[in-house]
């Protein structure tokens, strides 16, 4: 009787499991019909995996949309791709010492020689040509990619803000249903207090400003909650965001700014 | 009970987007070095990751970081991926070591599982069941068992979450885990007699 119970006790664990089939099954229920401990045990186990079944994170939703997952994986594999080699300590050291070495023998005779006499040396660089070393067009074109750069940060951290809120499952008052957004409303009236650099971008970033208005309606929503906020209220926000697709928008836009 | 859902094989066919190939020949594009295959691969898998990571975890947060590195992963070990393999189990691999890996980072902020006091137990097993207010108990139950779960070993844990929370088989699990069957069969035995305990009061 102990021996046979024995050999049956694992199989108890797999039945409520549900995962024991054929004979191996049989064999074991008509086990326990005949014996209250096993029963016992069977009615705990299967209490056990009613519970696990019943817990509402089997379906639980991933809380981004895909298209901002996706967006994060492909940055992350785009700076994988281009890894800041580590070079040997030696492969660097010794022709940079060689190099120094060089530099301290050879560079007092050559400066002797090449030196120019100061009339020359003011007259080599003709006065038109200096003021224009950086073309008007040149200079625009930094200003309009700084612009771009700018706002496509700017984007991408509105982006983050928006997804802290939207994905936060942390209870701070448990009782009463409220959700804590740690500091997502200060992270958003920082970024709030940037937008109007952002505008200064003008035409650079014409193509944003859609998206923009609707990042800056969000973030004030944001930055008006509390710390502790009702689930209702985290859901609307959510709903919204989704609604107007901001994060995939956000995504595209910010690969476009960032050219 | 498990043995009506269906298997991973089946759902990720069910899963299939419309344009997106098939499993193997994502994977084929990846292992050649190709970055549009991401996006179809994670629609016909993400949702399954993330529920392996999150029931691991409890934590959305570290679920989403999981996910989002075991895709990576994927891209960076898509060359050394069997072809002959599926490739579900290989990604739920992938997402039980990270969130092996993620649980062990996060162990000393963990929470520890206090045992309920001895005469508490009858009524711990009662609250599992079904109650008329599912929503409710559904919750505390959940809670309930993410404190038991925390207290199994690594291993155990994956196994059964694997069998409970994503309905696999258990030669299903052998393969994601790399594991006999026999271990599985074992380990999903001792994992749900701590389990029971824990709930019941017991040490585990």
């Amino acid at each position: 009787m102990i021996l046979d119970h024995l050999r049956h006790h694992r199989r108890v664990s797999l039945l409520a499991a549900g995962v024991l089939g054929g004979a191996e099954r049989d064999e074991t229920l008509a086990h326990v019909e005949g014996c209250a401990r096993c029963r016992t045990e069977l009615g705990e186990l299967r209490a056990v995996v009613a519970a696990m079944e019943a817990d509402p994170l089997r379906e639980a939703e991933p809380p981004v949309p895909l298209a901002f997952l996706v967006g994060r994986v492909e940055r992350e594999v785009e700076r994988t791709l281009v890894p800041a080699a580590r070079p040997r300590w030696w492969l660097v050291a010794l022709p940079a010492a060689a190099a120094v070495l060089a530099v301290a023998v050879l560079v007092p005779s050559l400066v002797a020689r090449l030196r120019p006499a100061p009339e020359a040396a003011r007259a080599a660089i003709p006065p038109s040509e200096a003021s224009s070393l950086l073309t008007e067009d040149a200079l625009a074109r930094i200003e309009r990619n700084l612009a771009r750069e700018h706002a496509a940060r700017y984007l991408s951290e509105a982006g983050e803000v928006l997804v802290s809120v939207a994905a936060t499952g942390v209870d701070c008052d448990r009782a009463d249903e409220r959700l804590d957004v740690g500091r997502a409303p200060e992270r958003s009236r920082e970024l709030l207090e940037r937008r109007a650099l952002v505008q200064a971008g003008g035409e650079a970033v014409a193509s944003a400003r859609g998206v923009l208005d609707d990042v800056e309606m969000a973030l004030r929503e944001v930055a008006d909650l509390p710390s502790c906020v009702k689930r209702g209220d985290v859901d609307r926000l959510r709903q919204e965001v989704e609604s107007r697709q901001l994060l995939m928008r956000i995504r595209l836009m910010t690969r476009e700014l960032e050219g | 009970m498990g043995g009506s859902a269906g298997t991973w094989s089946n759902e990720a066919i069910q899963m299939e987007p419309s344009g997106g190939g098939g499993d193997r020949e994502l994977m084929a594009r990846l292992a050649a070095g190709d970055r549009e295959a991401l996006a179809p691969l994670m629609e016909r898998h993400y949702r399954r990751l993330y529920r392996i990571a999150l029931s691991y975890l409890r934590q959305p947060d570290d679920a989403l970081d999981v996910v989002q590195e075991a895709f990576v992963k994927a891209f960076q070990s898509a060359s050394r991926w069997d072809g002959s393999a599926e490739a579900g189990p290989w990604l739920a691999r992938i997402t039980v070591n990270l969130s092996i890996d993620r649980w062990r980072r996060n162990r000393r902020r963990a929470q520890t599982f206090t045992p309920l006091a001895e005469n508490d137990r009858v009524q711990a097993l009662a609250d599992l069941s079904p109650a008329p207010d599912r929503r409710v108990q559904g919750r505390e139950a959940g809670e309930r068992v993410a404190a038991a779960l925390r207290t199994l070993p690594e291993r155990q844990r994956a196994v059964v979450v694997l069998r409970h929370y994503q309905d696999m088989s258990l030669e299903e699990i052998a393969g994601a885990l790399g594991m006999s069957l026999g271990t599985v069969k074992s380990s999903l035995h001792r994992a749900l007699g701590r389990l029971r305990l824990s709930l019941a009061g017991g040490r585990p």
